[in-house]
């Protein structure tokens, strides 16, 4: 075995995770996922080479399991993103009134779009690393961003002035 | 901060839940002892004669061969709880760490 199974997944458990999470809106059903997705890595670890080789392939899993997933529920959530306790490491000058809005307001954008947002902010991937990941053009990642950063600005902005 | 700035504060990745890694570790040793049945599916009949064949066929080193295959058994699963056992200590170390800083 190249690498340690259990490091692997002390390492990368947050990533994994906070991904289904953020993607299905649903605590749950991401964990079941997540677990599904370090299984089937454990099947196939000797292919790994290293644990950057696996924070990789751990995330192109469950990025294309969510998006799966959500085609398969036709995505109702089974629990609204309101009721998702908030991160215990929130940091201390955040606004955690405004990042439930942001969060909430990601959960809303359409599957793709959503991924793409992600993958952007939480992973802090570049838009070639994305469409490496998704199978998409680049073009229509960045499309994606830029749709997506219009459409959460303005919805933030709609709820702010409508209280 | 800009409006990208809030969304990747917003964005951060959170915790896996409690015990999440001593979960999945369980798991892939279940998956481990997960039994491989014999002629599953074929006709009765059929399966008997193979049985039976392979009854035959047993060879007398099999004492030995069970011997050392519970051996490795054995090992894997000492293997699997130390590694869970590594991973819960972490998991408590880490805790640890983020009280007492946070008393600090």
């Amino acid at each position: 075995m190249a690498i340690d199974f259990a490091r692997t997944v002390a390492d990368n458990q947050s990533l994994v995770f906070s991904l289904a999470v953020r993607f299905l809106r649903d605590r749950e059903g991401a964990e079941e996922l997540a677990q599904d997705v370090f299984l089937q890595l454990y099947k196939q670890i000797r292919q790994i080479e290293s644990p950057a080789h696996a924070a990789s392939w751990l995330r192109r899993a469950i990025c294309h399991r969510c998006i799966d997933e959500a085609r398969k529920r036709r995505l109702r959530p089974r629990i609204a993103l309101e009721d998702v306790p908030e991160p215990a490491s929130e940091s201390r000058n955040a606004d955690p009134f405004l990042n439930e809005r942001l969060r909430r307001l990601v959960g809303d954008l359409p599957e793709s779009a959503r991924m793409v947002v992600l993958l952007r902010y939480q992973e802090d991937l570049d838009p070639s690393d994305i469409a490496g990941m998704l199978n998409m053009p680049i073009s229509t990642v960045k499309s994606h961003l830029h749709r997506s950063l219009a459409v959460l600005r303005g919805r933030l902005t709609k709820q702010a002035v409508c209280g | 901060m800009s409006f990208e700035g809030d969304l990747r504060s917003a964005l951060r990745r959170e915790p896996a839940p409690e015990g999440f890694a001593a979960r999945v570790l369980a798991k892939t040793a279940a998956a481990e002892r997960a039994v491989v049945v014999p002629f599953r599916g074929m006709p009765l009949t059929l399966a008997m004669a193979a049985g039976l064949i392979v009854a035959l066929m047993i060879p007398p080193g099999l004492h030995e061969y069970k011997q050392r295959q519970r051996g490795i058994e054995a090992k894997d699963q000492l293997m699997v709880a130390l590694s869970i056992t590594r991973v819960q200590l972490k998991q408590a170390r880490g805790k640890i760490r983020q009280g007492t800083r946070a008393k600090l």
